[in-house]
């Protein structure tokens, strides 16, 4: 291979344009920077601007020979109907509520794989927590409906037992949603998590125990301030995964509790007609979303520099 | 009373959310065992013809030959574009950088419906039909992001002088590319590579909203869940299951045992030469 391309070094045109590179700032910028701008506009910018157009059009595809309509209706739609503003507030809550509740049930796991379990086993308990999430969302989804249902692994266990009022219904509503989308947001706090603490000196901690501090004064004082930036990226990507979950919702919630992502996802499912609502539902989602998320993250590192 | 919580609590609890992880997925794969067409417990007689049946089963077969094809096509795309995307965010420093970055990592936070429906709308606008090379163009829009931080991460841990030792004994770029840069990141590479391919023979909601008619695996799964649950589905899920974790902890290890390799023979590599 290097042979090869020390015999290139023969061709003066070969020899020409990596001269040209070695010493030409403006070549060098130019080759590097083309694949990311056109990568960046071609997935993301054209897009996006596209996606904010259509929200204005009145109907979309705009018909042969005609001229596009500008309507703010797909908007203001979106206020008119409580079962849009429903769900979307639904959505909200939702993704805040399992974001919370995932941080609560992984901090322990993370912890334990992290500080407390020995050295040389670290590795492969992670990827003992890892490797079902290598499954897709719709097979752990079918996992949890197997378990769930009222004639489920669970009902079959509780009327074993002997629990009368079996089969209890357990399928299709908040709890079970929740604990189906917990299952797969679980990797997504567990691994920021886990880098942050990792990296927390065991000698600050051992230090603080020699002082006297007993250990939830250690936790709350050096464990929970040193590992905050884990706790804030773990919970924006969880919170940013739940918001726009669709096909979990529609297999293990309820019908009458959908959530706004699985609205948009509707919207487009149907037909082309309301593709601008659909994109102007979109748009304020994502709008929504983001900046809530901003926000959040905004507020927990300037608390951070107060504190410090 | 912390003794008592870090030698019994904690890793009660760890061991608790294994089974949490675990026990569903082993009551779906005994599920397949169900000698009756209906999903429901208790068990009481046993089958090994859903899991051979399922096999046979024409649809099934083709989605997963398509998710294949996709992941691969896809996994292409992404290790292609996102390698020299990396190399231009090392490249560059201050405000450029880190717009640089957020664009990059953009697709990866904005809600996955949102960026498929976005895509959706934009292929029809080129002229791009749903189908097979529509997924795997999205599949690589939400692949890059990762592909690019795997890279960095690697490209950040080296150091200038190997380059320029390589330049000082007459190098030239592509030399040096080739040479040295390339192997260099060949683990990030590999991860990559497994990684992507792995992220796009699960992702169900590209595949939905760009498809068209075509069914990647996990979108024919959610279609028939729709219609009904037979212990097949439990069958077929539960082998999907197994080949993506047993290649998922295998490409771990690979790419595990590679890097620490790379690292030892390119410390200590003229001694092996």
């Amino acid at each position: 291979m290097t042979s090869l391309l020390i015999h290139l070094r023969r061709f003066s045109v070969y020899r020409g344009l990596t001269d040209l590179y070695a010493r030409s700032p403006l070549a060098r910028l130019l080759i590097v920077s083309i694949v990311p701008l056109l990568w960046i506009l071609g997935t993301t910018a054209a897009p996006l601007a596209q996606m904010v157009i259509v929200s204005f059009y009145e109907s979309f595809p705009v018909a042969e020979g005609e001229t596009a309509r500008w309507t703010l209706a797909n908007y203001a739609s979106f206020f008119e109907r409580p079962l849009y503003l429903t769900a979307f507030l639904r959505s909200f809550v939702f993704a805040t509520v399992v974001t919370l509740l995932t941080l609560l049930v992984v901090f322990p796991i993370a912890y334990y794989i992290a500080k407390v379990a020995p050295r040389g086993r670290r590795t492969r308990l992670l990827l003992l927590v890892i490797a079902p999430f290598w499954v897709s969302e719709i097979i752990r989804s079918f996992a949890w409906i197997v378990m769930l249902a009222n004639r489920g692994a669970v009902n079959s266990f509780l009327s074993f037992i002997g629990i009368p009022g079996t089969p209890v219904e357990l399928l299709y509503n908040n709890v079970s949603l929740t604990i189906g989308v917990i299952y797969l947001t679980s990797l997504y706090m567990l691994l920021p998590l886990y880098a942050a603490l990792e990296k927390i000196d065991d000698n600050v901690l051992e230090a603080a125990a020699n002082l006297g501090a007993p250990g939830w004064r250690r936790f709350l004082r050096i464990v929970l301030p040193l590992s905050r930036d884990g706790v804030v990226a773990g919970c924006s990507l969880v919170f940013l995964l739940v918001i726009g979950l669709y096909a979990m919702p529609q297999l293990l919630g309820g019908p009458g509790n959908t959530l706004f992502a699985t609205t948009i996802g509707q919207i487009f499912a149907k037909a082309g007609a309301s593709w601008p609502q659909g994109s102007a539902f979109s748009i304020i989602l994502t709008g929504a979303a983001l900046a809530y998320v901003g926000l959040f993250v905004a507020i927990f590192q300037r608390r951070g520099r107060g504190g410090a | 009373m912390s003794m008592k919580l870090r030698h019994l609590a904690l890793p009660g609890l760890f061991w608790l959310f294994v089974a949490y992880l675990f026990l569903p997925l082993l009551v779906m794969a005994a599920m397949g065992f169900r000698d009756s067409n209906f999903v429901a417990f208790p068990i009481h007689s046993w089958t090994t013809k859903w899991y051979s049946e399922v096999l046979l089963d024409r649809d099934v077969m083709e989605a997963l030959w398509l998710s294949a094809r996709v992941a691969v096509f896809s996994t292409l795309i992404s290790v292609a574009v996102g390698l020299p995307v990396a190399f231009a965010v090392a490249r560059t420093s201050g405000i450029a950088r880190g717009l640089l970055i957020a664009l990059i990592l953009l697709p990866a936070f904005l809600p996955v419906v949102v960026s498929a429906i976005s895509l959706r709308i934009f292929i029809g606008r080129i002229g791009l039909e749903t189908g097979t090379a529509a997924i795997a163009f999205g599949h690589a829009v939400g692949s890059v992001p990762f592909v690019v931080i795997m890279i960095l991460t690697r490209l950040n841990t080296m150091g200038r002088n190997m380059a320029d030792a390589a330049r000082n004994l007459g190098a030239d770029d592509v030399i040096i590319l080739v040479r040295i840069v390339l192997p260099y990141l060949s683990p990030a590479l590999l991860g990559a590579f497994m990684f992507c391919l792995l992220l796009s023979f699960e992702d169900f909601v590209r595949s939905f909203f760009l498809g068209g008619f075509e069914q990647t695996f996990p979108v024919l799964l959610f279609a028939r869940l729709r219609f009904g649950f037979d212990p097949g589905l439990a069958a077929i899920s539960t082998i999907v299951l197994i080949a993506t974790t047993g290649f998922g902890l295998y490409a771990e290890r690979f790419v595990r045992k590679r890097s620490l390799r790379s690292e030892t023979s390119l410390t200590s590599g003229a001694k092996n030469d």
